[in-house]
């Protein structure tokens, strides 16, 4: 068999395709061509491919039915490689290139040879709505189970499992006007609004623009439609006012007018993006835009009619009809039957037949039809059946003929006897909906209106819709309207515009005749009893389900929605929904306006997640905050922690004498000796800085910290510790008195920013009066903690700052030149050893930390991490905020009373929050040390507390682990917790029941665990 | 001046001491690639210019400008005003808050004037100059690289010559100003500059970005 089969329906002139190059695509493993200018679903039909598609819950073979964004159908899966899949392609959507290569989604295990079939073949009886609910529902444990091989054998289309080769980026967009969709009424309203001077985005979500223009028969100024949509658009381009936005799909619509549009930039060109000019190219975009003033243009979708059997391949819109013979030169089959409610689709006859194939008959449902096309169908010869509609199709893989009847629309019966007419298509057209999906977006409600037999948007401010959008069809009344619209947009924004009638083109007018309201075709059968009709083709909705629903007490159009899963998923009701409100409205005996509409919501079509993305992935996913020591970390070997976004040294593994690498474990054991025992240094640049001036600097730190300031003499530094007006803990560290009008003031790494915001917070909204400014300069100065008992000795030689321990006292600053660069030095210690923290300008910080290294060699200067820095602060007791403290522990918890200012004048924040009862109560956890009675076990931090291991599961629960190490110096584990009254308890036993059924048993002891007196820092 | 604020030049002699920037190290991770043969888009770095935040009071500290630094703060919010010869610019950021810049070496002796002339008022002198780094970017495609960065309006049309705001750039912030024609102006945090840098390198690639020749020297 021929791999390559031939283009049977395309004609051979006529519509955009370009036959002069041949494109060769593959669909479910076999090769076909078609050529530029197609879409995938054009090139499917010229080739004659029928089957496109197994319905998504019966499994019944489908075929294309329209040729837009409402395709139910050819919902393909995209990609020739493991890594390029795109599932929920929309054939219709997809622009043909060479090599392209799709399958359908559904069908399990293979298309051909679906064990769903019998489902569908079988019927309703089988499944009904609700019946996965009802059929699944029991034992409750295994609907994971069941739902995993109902999703596989529903196929919704699978994701790529290798990484994606290509990119996605995010453009942001500000303009006076966005229009959405460029056919006749959004182009007009865009150069209206773009001719004013207004800023204007066109997006159109075709790989042309131009909408219906492009496969009407209607003429404008005398000449083909073509000929007016070349000139606007080039018009258009020459505004560099104006955006042009094609293959561009408005998807959300959010609040404040803030639109999000699709752009697919490479989707037409290939597999993956190709790269331009050298550069790799984006495969799609989000623009995310800002608008002044909306204009929805995006046109009408023609509604097909629900009769029996209306699923088989074969089975069009009378617009698609039009669509592909006329845009692309196809025609989907050799002998037609069209099946109307209104004048307009005669087109689809009309367009048939000039292609050279036979129309067997138009059957119109109204008894009278009398406009112009009609009378050109009938002048064509064309057999027009009145008062009747094709009440069931014929056919299993295709069409094969359509049952036709009289109907009385009003009593919803079949009047007549059934006549067959031999057909392989039937095109219909119930009407036209307008798209209001982007409107509904906003979350007003849609309208019924009576007129157009369809739903028209809600008004909002800000958003116009103009157009089929809003129900004006006739060519001439859009092209006025989306003036119009774009008219009074410009003027709504301040520009000067006004409607200029000689700027419209000439239309032909055409008399049309009055539609009817038909949604569902009656049949001889009850519609429960009738072959299925299908309202939702994508999901599986059927007009007999609905009607169940109603029977089954779903009343409510959102009720039935969901019972029936109608409009769901990536279809969101685009041809189905009206004609399902038609058909629960007629089981319910109301109106369709009384019915009401379920709410269409974003996205319109399905956008891939790349693009939502954009670039914030892998290596850009989340900014990485590096000191000026950074080089330097990375040459050492450095493992990093995450403190915040910042990248902090954790340790620095090295070389063991056996030729391995050192363990963490090992290296923060040698690093916390050498802290202990020689001279260590740590990066501590990430702390937070921020310099206080203002002759209130001082009173205003009285009231922020718990502690006193009152007396701090310049050059001197203090411990603050912060708490939130709850009296909770929120911020600790150290205040260096710069001058009596200057302090600098440093907080947690991860607390910088917040603190910053909670001073100026209080300063703005309850104390303005007090003159003080706070700025951050946590950037500006790299600081390095030099710290052990050589710390003296290192640093002696390359600064000019007397460090004698009388000149230079422990909590003093002073200020001088550290390896020729001018340097504040702070003799603060978070070690509990001599300590002198160095602040230079970040420029200089490498040169400064080199010179130490090199000077630093004769006392084997060490860099240690955080990790290390940990265990240090530990064994002093001193706390990490948001490790030892977790937002529910006071001062007086951490029994830091030393740090609490009770007799200050003014009542700093949180003071008031520890005369609470509950902050007063007995029994509130402490923090305290633990002393693991089995010194080589080192507690799990978060364990719980008990305190009494036998009692009874569930354990009441006295308090749990938050910092735990293993000490090199005290040779043992040990932890700090927090434990119900534990500063009471020192001396007794607390118990860590543990998940592996093991007991550990410790206790409660100081915080301090070296050094207790704190005599080691002030040497 | 007052001693009760402890000014305090803490900037070295570049001539001995090996200074970095904030984007050294970017440069030296990430590469410098050379700016496509249009130029559409081209970044690099003006290192090691003096940044001071002055806060206080808009006409104290204006009259205190004219008469040190001989250009006033700029009349309006979200706006900047530069020299004559493009070296010093005063650029709002809050009501009571300006951003200066200058020539490094100016820094201190520009601060000590600024405190001498504003005598007891209640203002607030920061140097922020190690803080943060100004990347230029310039070519015709500049905005278009801002426009996959910033939410903000950067149409060349209305963000407008002697503009300047603080926003938000891909998930950081920066302050982005237009001195001129030809040129953007990022001030960016220090710690952030290497993110700024790669994603600037990364929404640029299509343009053919490049890093400008004078920052592709060895740094200073």
């Amino acid at each position: 068999m021929s791999q390559t089969a031939s283009q049977s329906n395309r004609l051979t002139q006529g519509g955009q395709a370009d036959r002069t190059q041949t494109l060769t695509f593959t669909f479910n493993g076999r090769s076909y061509t078609g050529h530029p200018g197609d879409t995938l679903a054009s090139a499917l039909l010229a080739n004659g491919v029928d089957l496109v598609n197994r319905s998504f819950k019966y499994s019944r073979p489908r075929g294309i039915v329209a040729a837009g964004a409402e395709e139910p159908n050819a919902v393909v899966q995209l990609g020739a490689t493991e890594a390029t899949q795109v599932p929920n392609v929309r054939a219709t959507q997809q622009a043909l290139y060479d090599g392209l290569v799709a399958c359908s989604t559904n069908g399990w295990p293979d298309a051909q040879r679906d064990i769903m079939r019998w489902v569908g073949k079988l019927g309703s009886p089988f499944m009904p709505p609700g019946f996965y609910y009802k059929t699944f529902m029991a034992p409750a444990s295994m609907w994971m189970t069941y739902e995993k091989y109902i999703r596989k054998t529903a196929g919704l289309g699978h994701s790529p499992t290798q990484p994606d080769p290509d990119i996605y980026d995010h453009m942001h967009r500000h303009c006076d006007l966005l229009v959405v969709g460029a056919g006749p009424a959004g182009l007009s309203a865009a150069l209206a609004a773009a001719r004013a001077g207004a800023r204007v985005i066109l997006a159109d979500e075709q790989e042309t623009m131009g909408g219906s223009l492009l496969d009407t028969r209607e003429t404008l100024d005398d000449q083909p439609a073509a000929q007016w949509l070349k000139t606007t658009l080039a018009a258009l381009a020459k505004h560099d006012n104006v955006t042009l936005l094609p293959r561009t799909t408005a998807h959300g619509y959010h609040d404040h007018h803030f639109v999000t549009l699709h752009e697919r930039r490479t989707e037409h060109l290939g597999d993956s993006a190709p790269s331009q000019a050298g550069h790799r190219q984006s495969r799609s975009r989000l623009h995310r835009v800002r608008a002044g003033q909306v204009i929805l243009a995006t046109g009408a979708h023609e509604r097909p009619l629900v009769y029996a059997n209306n699923d088989v391949p074969g089975n069009l819109l009378a617009g698609a009809v039009s669509t592909y013979i006329r845009r692309y030169g196809v025609v989907p089959g050799q002998k037609l039957v069209l099946s109307t409610s209104n004048d307009h689709a005669y087109r689809a006859a009309l367009d048939w037949q000039e292609a050279g194939r036979e129309v067997a008959a138009i059957v119109d449902a109204r008894t009278a039809p009398e406009g112009d096309l009609v009378a050109q169908a009938k002048a064509a010869g064309i057999r027009v059946i009145t008062g009747s509609a094709v009440i069931e199709a014929k056919g299993a893989q295709r069409v094969s003929a359509a049952r036709v009847a009289a109907i009385d629309v009003d009593a919803f019966t079949v009047t007549e006897k059934v006549e067959t007419l031999e057909c392989d298509t039937i095109a219909s057209s119930g009407g036209y909906s307008p798209v209001i999906h982007l409107a509904s977006h906003t979350g007003a409600r849609p309208v019924w209106s009576d007129d157009i037999i369809g739903f028209v948007p809600t008004t909002v401010a800000g958003v116009t819709a103009t157009g089929g959008a809003h129900g004006v069809y006739p060519l001439g009344e859009v092209l006025a309207d989306g003036v119009e619209a774009g008219v009074n947009a410009a003027t709504a924004l301040g520009f000067d515009a006004t409607v200029n009638d000689a700027d419209l083109p000439r239309v032909a007018s055409r008399h049309e005749g009055p539609a009817c309201a038909l949604f569902q075709v009656p049949h001889e059968k009850t519609t429960l009893r009738a072959p299925k009709q299908f309202v939702d083709l994508q999901n599986d909705v059927t007009a007999g389900a609905i009607e169940v629903a109603t029977l089954e007490g779903f009343e409510s159009i959102e009720h039935v929605k969901r019972y029936t899963a109608m409009g769901f998923g990536t279809d969101q009701g685009k041809l189905g929904n009206i004609n399902g409100m038609a058909v629960a409205a007629r089981c319910l005996g109301q109106s369709i306006p009384e019915t009401g509409t379920t709410v269409f919501r974003p996205n319109y079509t399905p956008v891939t997640f790349g693009a939502v993305v954009g670039r914030h992935c892998r290596e850009l996913f989340d900014p990485k905050r590096y000191t000026p020591m950074q080089a330097w970390h990375v040459a050492q070997g450095a493992e990093f922690e995450d403190v915040g976004q910042w990248k902090r040294p954790w340790y620095y593994p090295r070389k063991r004498t056996d030729g391995g690498i050192e363990s963490m474990a090992e290296a923060v054991a040698r690093e916390c000796r050498a802290v202990r025992e020689g001279v260590g240094i740590l990066d501590a640049s990430t702390l937070g800085k921020i310099d206080i001036q203002g002759p209130d600097a001082r009173e205003f730190l009285g009231r922020i910290y718990t502690n006193k300031w009152q007396k701090l003499a310049p050059g001197r530094v203090r411990y603050g510790l912060m708490c939130g007006d709850d009296g909770m803990v929120m911020d600790d560290g150290t205040t260096s008195c710069l001058a009596e009008n200057h302090f600098l003031m440093t907080t947690t790494t991860g607390n910088a920013a917040p603190v910053l915001e909670w001073l100026e917070l209080w300063h703005q909204t309850e104390w303005p009066e007090l003159e003080v400014y706070f700025n951050s300069v946590t950037d500006h100065w790299a600081t390095m903690t030099v710290t052990g008992p050589e710390a003296r000795n290192l640093l002696t030689e390359l600064t000019d700052i007397d460090l004698d321990r009388e000149a230079f006292k422990f909590m003093d600053w002073r200020e001088g030149h550290v390896a020729g660069v001018p340097a504040r030095m702070f003799r603060i210690s978070f070690t509990g050893e001599l300590a002198f923290e160095i602040n230079v300008q970040a420029h200089y910080a490498m040169h400064v930390w080199e010179a130490l290294f090199a000077r630093g060699e004769a006392f084997d200067l060490t860099p240690y991490g955080t990790e290390t820095m940990h265990v240090l602060r530990a064994e002093k007791g001193f706390i990490i905020v948001g490790q030892d403290t977790d937002g529910s522990v006071t001062p007086e918890d951490l029994g830091m009373y030393w740090a609490i200012g009770y007799d200050k004048p003014f009542p700093w924040v949180g003071k008031r929050a520890l005369t609470r009862s509950d902050t007063r109560r007995e029994g509130r956890k402490h923090l305290v040390g633990l002393k693991p009675k089995d010194a080589s076990v080192v507690l799990e931090e978060g364990a719980p507390i008990v305190f009494d291991p036998k009692h009874a599961i569930p354990m009441p629960m006295a308090g749990h682990v938050t910092s735990s190490y293993y000490s090199p110096t005290l040779e043992s584990g040990f932890a700090l917790a927090v434990v119900k009254g534990g500063h009471q308890r020192m001396g007794e036993s607390v118990y860590l029941p543990m998940a592996d059924g093991r007991v550990h048993e410790a206790e409660i002891v100081g915080t301090q665990f070296v050094d207790p007196k704190g005599e080691r820092q002030h040497v | 001046m007052s001693n009760s604020i402890h000014v305090y030049d803490a900037r070295a002699d570049h001539a001995t001491v090996n200074a970095e920037s904030p984007l050294a190290y970017s440069f030296q991770s990430s590469g410098m690639p050379a700016p496509g043969e249009e130029g559409r888009a081209v970044v690099g770095e003006r290192a090691f210019l003096g940044h001071l935040i002055l806060r206080g009071g808009a006409i104290v500290l204006d009259e205190a400008l004219r008469e040190v630094l001989g250009i006033g703060l700029p009349g309006r919010p979200n706006s900047l005003t530069v020299d004559a010869d493009g070296q010093r610019s005063v650029q709002w950021l809050s009501p009571d808050e300006w951003l200066l810049i200058v020539p490094g070496d100016e820094t201190f002796g520009l601060e000590t004037r600024l405190r001498a002339h504003l005598g007891g008022s209640h203002v607030a002198i920061v140097d922020v100059s190690a803080g943060q780094t100004l990347i230029e970017l310039t070519g015709e495609a500049a905005h278009e690289v801002l426009m996959k960065s910033t939410v903000y309006d950067v149409d060349p049309h209305e963000f407008t010559v002697g503009k300047g705001v603080t926003t938000i750039f891909a998930k950081t912030s920066v302050i982005l100003r237009r001195p001129d024609e030809s040129r953007w102006e990022l001030i960016v945090r220090r710690s952030f500059a290497d993110y700024v840098y790669r994603w600037l390198l990364d929404a640029g690639e299509e343009y053919g970005i490049g890093v400008a020749r004078e920052s592709r020297h060895e740094p200073q």
